[in-house]
Parts: structure tokens; C-alpha cells; sequence
């Protein structure tokens, strides 16, 4: 639909102006366990045409679900386009360049095994985990979900890229209830394709050490403490400084990074880098949804800040150029957000063999915490660094050993600070989501205890 | 539209078949700092079709060409036959309901152009943008939704509705060297544009919050009797207790039943809590759910005992109790699971001089940026504080951030006020990928006799 609507677009809009269109057609299935038993399987079709139009110099936007096939999608077109001129009519001025062609890396997103999957398929897998999970006194959730995507991007400068994608996402949640003390342990995968054997062995081993270690429950340490925060568990620390990454905030010059490019920042062994080439994950692709190619970010290096993330319009805001960061949803205009996170060497580096949670790093702590979840994670003033949250799953370190669960503790301190203080980072590098790190250890973490 | 879906009821070999339709029109407009974001009109529509077979689980289809219905209704039938099951489910009986209920639209948003949207939200964010030239950045928006709603089930239920949405929020940003502060402003009514003409004092006590913040020091961490307004103890209520009296958690779980079991004390005799999905005029208030259950006044803690909980048709069946109207989703791409509407501490007796006048040291948590409850275990970040101090509200205080466990929390309220009032915010709930349901919680002042501030943790 959106070649018509282009084409619609360039004859009516004013001022050197132009538009730029994007279609996604998605179909999911799911299935899910629920306290132990399969209960529901369910599918979603939904597609969509988002258009933003450059008027007089102006950005309107329009979106819609009500986009038809052949005719039909031609009589959608023309209301659509008309809303979007609407929009622009209000809109402010921006120098808006829609980017020319270009040519795309080459990159999988679509793996035929994963599209093809039956839903019988998708069964067998959670209820293989469910029977590797179960244990008495505990319940656990399971869901799958499998999406097979098509998604086209054009403007009307001649840029396109049209690509086929697909995604499954598992997730497990094990919830032990002893009176009134409430566990829940969940681990979570995400990619292209089905998950590999061992990837699920890695969650069930992730989730049963978990949890193995978490029936011992012990008092807290208290004071400024060595804390190993696992991939997961590091959020609270990553979030300000993703935050403060991006190209919006510098724009609005709330960001505490905004004017250190070139300046260390941070401990020197830290690198962030934004993938979005990264192979067989979901955020992957080969164009930004602005029609701008993909290519690797490298936004912290050696401690050193490099670059902020862009898209189109806080680009031209920043008299800059996007680094193809360009996210739009149906309904929406685009906005900066990242793909890929990988924190220290790329995701494709060797991992190696398991050795136990926090990947090495407890061995030298003599008292101190391994911090998995943390509750409140972007709650409050996050881009300012400062957080203080109570944990949800951490366990005390003695002597180099988990020794127990910790409940009622809290663990606090600015981001910017704590990332200067960085102790050691871990063999145990993994996906979470679709950010890549080790757990890390950083010095000097407050802990409280109620 | 009616007869089409009854007509495609007819065409289920399920032994349920339910089908909801929804076509919704949106506009929003987001001014930042001195620029508009964005100006935009939407059409959203589309269907969800869930089917139970005997024997069977749940089969769902949801989808936005509403040319897919007939194919669809298959599809869910043939979803739930794949699903098979040792333990049924079953439906709590709910009578047929038949009704055509058009809300109170308060002023169509659909008539109203885009451009006096524009001028009104930029008109408040004007106001944030005019208290000081320490707001360094401002984010104000409007958003407005009238959506047309269709529900049709085997049982012989038929519902149309017109459900008219509108929310303002504003967000100002302080900076006064390295230190950023934020104020927030959040309306969120089930109203219409004549609703929201006369807010402009609220966007302005967000920034001048803000501003009053980067004067203020993080309050010190540790163990004080703490004050919460009626806002923030309204948040408390929702995340801390609210989600655990949500069926689902508990109806297929032995032990989260057990911790759940009705007649378990939770708090102290002033402690009343409730859910009222019928309550008039408030966002989380509809005739039905998507169910087709009517709404109710649902008693969940009584004089500190737990007396009731939240149902679908599926967990009060399983129960042996009676459906609430608790069963909602928040649009046709999501099946209907169980949740709040408008969630309440109910009233109690005096004043707010009453509940701090014997407080030596105590803090007193205003507002919220957000909560977090994970069960037993809670975080509650108030958008700022005051020190309580020899009986008196004392200075402002920030990083106010609320920590504990539920079970311990809830039994040390100790003195609730007689100032109930409910909190018409936007943003709203979110459970299981669907957010943001619109919900509304009201509360009095409330007294917590001694509570976890974390903030500047002594290190």
C-alpha cells in the first residue's frame, strides 16, 4: 500500500517537502501454561500504515489499522494522507532530509524453521520445560510466543528496504509460596529462530541454581559493599546511562553526557555498543523503520564517551546526522530507541563453560551481594544517575560463596559514580532481552537493611 | 455491526464463543519545551474472538481486518480443540445482558479540531514553561479517545457501548547546575474536551515543584512513622495490595491460596479496602467488563479482614465464588484477564492535623513517579516529600522512596483520615503485556506508624 501512498504524497505536498511510509503485516501465535497446565493458544493478525509527510516545512503524522488489500487498500490511502497533511498544518518546522538510497547490509531475519513451526511444535517445547522446571511446593508459568513479520519502509527520495522477520520469545516463571514468603525466579529467551536445546538447558539451569540457593535465607550485610549485579540485575545501573545516551535527551539538554564526548566518563574497561547487525536477535534488521541503513554504533569505548543515538528529527534538531536509530510504531511519529545493547566485547565473542552465578566474580569477595532483581527499576529521576532499590532476588557473598538468599535490603548509589568503581566483569556474558553483558562487579554499592 | 457478529456466533462449533469488535478514534498533541512534538489523529479497529470447548482450553484470535471475522471465529474454535486439558474449565453462570450503553461523551471529542487541542495543551504547558527560567525542559500532552465497543456471546449477551477517554500530563524538568529535578501533572477522566478546560494550576504546581526540588535535600534514609496523601497511599493500595487480591494469582495456586485465605487479618480495625468498577463518573468505571459481567462495589478487607477478591468468570468458578466484573482487556489485541477498576482505602475519621500532630520525626510522602510491587515486596518513589517535624509539616525533602513488606506495611497503618477523595490520573495499570489500563484509586491521608524511607542510604 504504502508505494501508492508515496506516490499520493508527492504531488501534494508543498514546500521541497516529501514523506516517508512505513507497513508492517504480523501474525503471531502463542501458547501458554499457566500454574503448570497448557491453557490457552491464541493468534494475532495485525497490520498497519504509519506516514509522515513534510509540508511547508512542517512534520504531520498519520496512522491507521484499517488498511485493506488491492482496492481496498487505495480507498484507505487517500483519508490516510489527509489526516497526515492535517497534522502537518499544526506542525513545527523542522529540516527534515529524507535520507536517498543506499545500499543495505545483508542480514537474516527470518528463519523458515521458526515461521513454520507448528503450534504443536510450540506445545511440545513449554511443556518440555514445564516437566524440567517442575518441583514440589512450586508452580510455574510458561508462555511462547512465535511472530513472522513483514515490514516496508519507503520515501519518497527513492530510499526502501522491505523485509521478512520472524521472533519467538519464552519465557518461565517459577513461584514458590511459603507462607508469607513469596519467590518468583523467571528466566527469558529471545531470537530469530526456535530455541536450541542448549538454550533451554541454560534455563533451566539458570532458574533451578536460582533457586537452589534462594531456599536459605540469611541476613543482610550492611554498609558500602562490593555487589555483583548479573546481566539481569544490572538495569538499575545501565538504565541512566542509556538514557542519557540518547540523541533526545542531548537535544533537550537533560542529559548529564551531553556535552563529554571525548571525555572518560567512566572506568576504562567499559564499552557499549549499539548492534543492530547482531545475528539471530529480534531487534535486528537491515534498515532503520527511516529508511537509513543499519550499522554498528559505538557509543561508549575504553570509558571514553563516543556518540548518542539519533533518528531523523532529533538529528536535524542536533545538526547531526541519524546513526539510523529511527523506531516508529503504527500509531505515533518516530522516535530515537536502540536495538542491540552489547555491553564490553560483541555479542558473537566465545562464551565460556558455566561456572556458577556471577561468572567468576564472587570468588574475591569476602562479605558483599549478588544482585539479580532489583524492584522499582525506572521509577523517579533515572537519568540523573541516582537510584535506591529495594532487591527482589539477591543473594549475600561470604568468603567467595553464595551463602543465602537476602530479603528486606535495599541497595543504592549514583550510576555515574558506581560505573567509574567497576571491579571485574564476569565470564558469563549473555543475551537479556536484547542487551548483551556479563555480570559486573562494582565496589562500594550501599546496602541498607530494614 | 450487531447482526453481523450475531450472525457470525452462529457460525461457532465452540461450545463459548464470545466476539469483541472495537473502533477507536484518538487524537494526541505533545508540546515540548517551546515546540510542538507531535499533532496526530488515529483509527484503530478490530476484533478478538475467544472460544471454549469442554474438555479444552482457551482458543484466541485477534486481528484488524475486520473482513478476517467469519475465518476467525473458526480459528479460535480450532485453537481451543488443540488445547487439551485433564481439570476443565468452567464459566461462573453471569445472566444474559442486553444493553446499549452510551456514556456521558462531556463535549465529543471527535468535533473538536486539532488545532484547539493544540492551543489548549500548549496554553498549560505555557503555564509550566512561564514559573521559572530554571525549567530547562517541559513535556505537556493531550490525548482523547472515544471508542465504539461491541460485545456478543453465546449466552445471548449484546452490548454496544461509546467509551469517551481524555488525559493530560505534563512533566517539567529543573536544572540548576548538575542538578535535574522533575514535577509531574496527570489527569486522566472518562470524560470529555468540556473536562479539561480549566487545569492550568496543576501543570503550574508541577513546575513549581520542580524548582522547589533542586533547593531540597534527599532525605535521609531510614525507619519513620510516615504520612501518605491521599494520592500516593491510593498507589500504595493498587501495587502493594490490590494486584494480590486479583484472582488469577490465586485460584489455581495451593499455597498463594492459602496465603490469600478469607477471614486472614491484614491490617488493624481501621483498615477498609475495596474495588468499585460501578463507582459514577471515575476512569475505571464501566457498565460491564469484557465479559459482559456488570460492574460492583467489590469489598476486599473489612475492619482488617480480608473478606473478598477479584474475579473473572473463569477464577470465580474455580473458587466457588461469584463474578465481580473484574475480567477486562485493554483493546481487541488482548484476551480479558483479571484486574482493578477503581481500587480505595476507605474513609476514616479526623484530619491530617490529627494523624501528624504526635509525630516527632516523621516524613510525609506526596505523590507519585511510580511503584513497583513484586508480591510480599514493594517500591514507591513519591515525586517529593516534607520532613514531619515536632507535630508540623517541615521542609521539603526529595529521592523520597518508599520500601517494604506488604504484610508488615498494611498492619501498621494505624490512623486513617476522614479526607477521602479519588485521584483522576492518566497513565494507568499494567499486567501480563497490557498497559495502560485505565483504572482510578482513591484514598484519605494515611498513617503508616513506621516504614523504610530509603534515599541517601548511609553508606
Amino acid at each position: 500500500m504504502i508505494d501508492g501512498l508515496l506516490e499520493l504524497a508527492r504531488h501534494r505536498v508543498e514546500g521541497g517537502g516529501g514523506a516517508d511510509a512505513l507497513e508492517r503485516r504480523v501474525e503471531r501465535s502463542s501458547v501458554a501454561f499457566e500454574w503448570g497446565r497448557l491453557k490457552a493458544a491464541g493468534v494475532t493478525q495485525e497490520g498497519g500504515v504509519n506516514l509522515r509527510v513534510l509540508h511547508r516545512g512542517r512534520v504531520g503524522i498519520a496512522g491507521t489499522t484499517n488498511v485493506g488489500v488491492g482496492d481496498a487498500a487505495a480507498q484507505h490511502a487517500a483519508p490516510l494522507l489527509e489526516r497526515a497533511l492535517a497534522s502537518a498544518e499544526l506542525g513545527e518546522e523542522v529540516a527534515l532530509v529524507f535520507p536517498a538510497p543506499a545500499k543495505l547490509p545483508r542480514l537474516a531475519t527470518h528463519v523458515a524453521r521458526a515461521a513454520d513451526a507448528s503450534l504443536e511444535r510450540l506445545i511440545q517445547i513449554g511443556q518440555g520445560l514445564l516437566e524440567r522446571l517442575a518441583r514440589e511446593g512450586c508452580q510455574v508459568n510458561v508462555a511462547i510466543e512465535r511472530e513472522v513479520a513483514e515490514t516496508r519502509v519507503a520515501n519518497t527520495a527513492g530510499a526502501q528496504g522491505t523485509y521478512r522477520s520472524t521472533g519467538v520469545a519464552l519465557s518461565a516463571d517459577l513461584w514458590r509460596i511459603a507462607g508469607d514468603d513469596v519467590l518468583a525466579i523467571g528466566d527469558a529467551l529471545e531470537g530469530c529462530d526456535l530455541p536450541a536445546d542448549d538454550a533451554l538447558d541454560g534455563v533451566v539451569r539458570s532458574i533451578t541454581t536460582r533457586l537452589d540457593h534462594a531456599l536459605h535465607i540469611v541476613a543482610p550485610p550492611e554498609g558500602a559493599l562490593p555487589v555483583v549485579f548479573t546481566p539481569t540485575g544490572l538495569s538499575a545501573v545501565l538504565l541512566p546511562v542509556t538514557q542519557g545516551l540518547s540523541g533526545k535527551a542531548v537535544v533537550q539538554g537533560i542529559s548529564p553526557l551531553g556535552n563529554r564526548v571525548g571525555e572518560q566518563v567512566f572506568h576504562a574497561g567499559l564499552s557499549l555498543t549499539d548492534d543492530p547487525l547482531a545475528s539471530g536477535r529480534t531487534a535486528s534488521r537491515p534498515l532503520d523503520d527511516e529508511c537509513v541503513p543499519s550499522r554498528v554504533t559505538c557509543l561508549v569505548q575504553g570509558g571514553v564517551v563516543q556518540r548518542f543515538v539519533y533518528d531523523l528529527e532529533t538529528a536535524a534538531r542536533a545538526k547531526t546526522e541519524s546513526t539510523g536509530h529511527g523506531q516508529r510504531g503504527i500509531f505515533g511519529k518516530p522516535v530515537p530507541a536502540y536495538t542491540n545493547i552489547v555491553l564490553g566485547e560483541t555479542g558473537n565473542a566465545k562464551r565460556e563453560a558455566w561456572n556458577g552465578l556471577g561468572g567468576g566474580l564472587l570468588r574475591d569477595i569476602t562479605d558483599g551481594l549478588l544482585v539479580d532483581e532489583l524492584i522499582g527499576v525506572g521509577q523517579g529521576n533515572v537519568i540523573a544517575g541516582a537510584f535506591s532499590h529495594p532487591v527482589a532476588l539477591a543473594y549475600r557473598v561470604e568468603r567467595g560463596e553464595i551463602t543465602g538468599r537476602v530479603k528486606d535490603a535495599a541497595v543504592a548509589g549514583n550510576a555515574y559514580d558506581l560505573l567509574k568503581r567497576i571491579g571485574g566483569f564476569g565470564s558469563d556474558a549473555r543475551w537479556a532481552g536484547s542487551r548483551y553483558a556479563p555480570s559486573v562487579l562494582l565496589e562500594g554499592v550501599a546496602v541498607a537493611r530494614r | 455491526m450487531i447482526d453481523r457478529l450475531t450472525a457470525a456466533l452462529q457460525g461457532s462449533r465452540a461450545d463459548f464463543t464470545e466476539i469483541r469488535v472495537e473502533t477507536s478514534w484518538s487524537s494526541a498533541v505533545s508540546v515540548r519545551g517551546r515546540r510542538l512534538e507531535s499533532a496526530t489523529a488515529s483509527e484503530d479497529q478490530g476484533g478478538f474472538v475467544r472460544a471454549l470447548n469442554r474438555g479444552c482450553g482457551w482458543g484466541t484470535a485477534s486481528f484488524t481486518s475486520l473482513d478476517q471475522l467469519e475465518a476467525m471465529v473458526v480459528r479460535a474454535d480450532e485453537l481451543s480443540r488443540a488445547v487439551r486439558l485433564d481439570r476443565p474449565i468452567r464459566l461462573a453462570p453471569v445472566p444474559p445482558q442486553q444493553a446499549e450503553a452510551i456514556l456521558d461523551l462531556d463535549g465529543d471529542v471527535r468535533g473538536v479540531p486539532l488545532a484547539d487541542k493544540k492551543r489548549l495543551i500548549e496554553a498549560y504547558n505555557g503555564a509550566m514553561l512561564a514559573v521559572s527560567d530554571r525549567i530547562v525542559d517541559t513535556l505537556a500532552t493531550y490525548r482523547d479517545e472515544v471508542s465504539e465497543y461491541w460485545y456478543v456471546n453465546s449466552e445471548g449477551t449484546v452490548l454496544h457501548e461509546l467509551r469517551p477517554e481524555v488525559t493530560l500530563s505534563g512533566t517539567a524538568v529543573a536544572r540548576r547546575d548538575g542538578t535535574i529535578e522533575k514535577g509531574l501533572e496527570s489527569i486522566g477522566l472518562r470524560r470529555g474536551w468540556n473536562a479539561v478546560q480549566h487545569e492550568a494550576a496543576g501543570f503550574r504546581a508541577a513546575a513549581e515543584r520542580a524548582v522547589g526540588l533542586l533547593e531540597a535535600s534527599s532525605v535521609q534514609g531510614g525507619a519513620y512513622p510516615v504520612v501518605l496523601d491521599p494520592e500516593l497511599a491510593g498507589v500504595f493500595i493498587h501495587e502493594a495490595f490490590g494486584h494480590l487480591s486479583e484472582a488469577d494469582f490465586v485460584y489455581e495456586n495451593p499455597q498463594a491460596r492459602e496465603m490469600m485465605t478469607l477471614g486472614r487479618r491484614f491490617g488493624k480495625k481501621v483498615l477498609n479496602v475495596g474495588d468499585n468498577g460501578a463507582a459514577p463518573g471515575l476512569r475505571g468505571t464501566l457498565p460491564f467488563d469484557d465479559e459482559g459481567t456488570p460492574t460492583q462495589d467489590s469489598a476486599l478487607i473489612r475492619e482488617g479482614l480480608l473478606v473478598g477478591r477479584l474475579h473473572s468468570r473463569e477464577t470465580a468458578a474455580a473458587m466457588n465464588e461469584r463474578p465481580t466484573g473484574n475480567a477486562r482487556a485493554i483493546s481487541f489485541r488482548h484476551p480479558p484477564i483479571v484486574r482493578m477498576t477503581n481500587t480505595y482505602i476507605g474513609n476514616g475519621r479526623g484530619t491530617f492535623d490529627d494523624l501528624i500532630k504526635d509525630i516527632k520525626l516523621g516524613v510525609y510522602a506526596c505523590s507519585a513517579f511510580g511503584g513497583q510491587t513484586l508480591l510480599e515486596n514493594f517500591s514507591f518513589t513519591a515525586a517529593y516529600g516534607h520532613m514531619i517535624r515536632d507535630g508540623a509539616v517541615a521542609e521539603l525533602v526529595k529521592d523520597v522512596v518508599l520500601a517494604g513488606n506488604l504484610f508488615q506495611t498494611l498492619d501498621r497503618i494505624d490512623h486513617i483520615a476522614g479526607d477521602f477523595r479519588w485521584n483522576q490520573m492518566g497513565g494507568g495499570c499494567g499486567k501480563a503485556g497490557q498497559y495502560p489500563l485505565p483504572v482510578t484509586e482513591g484514598a484519605p491521608h494515611v498513617r503508616i506508624e513506621e516504614a523504610l524511607i530509603g534515599g541517601d542510604v548511609p553508606a
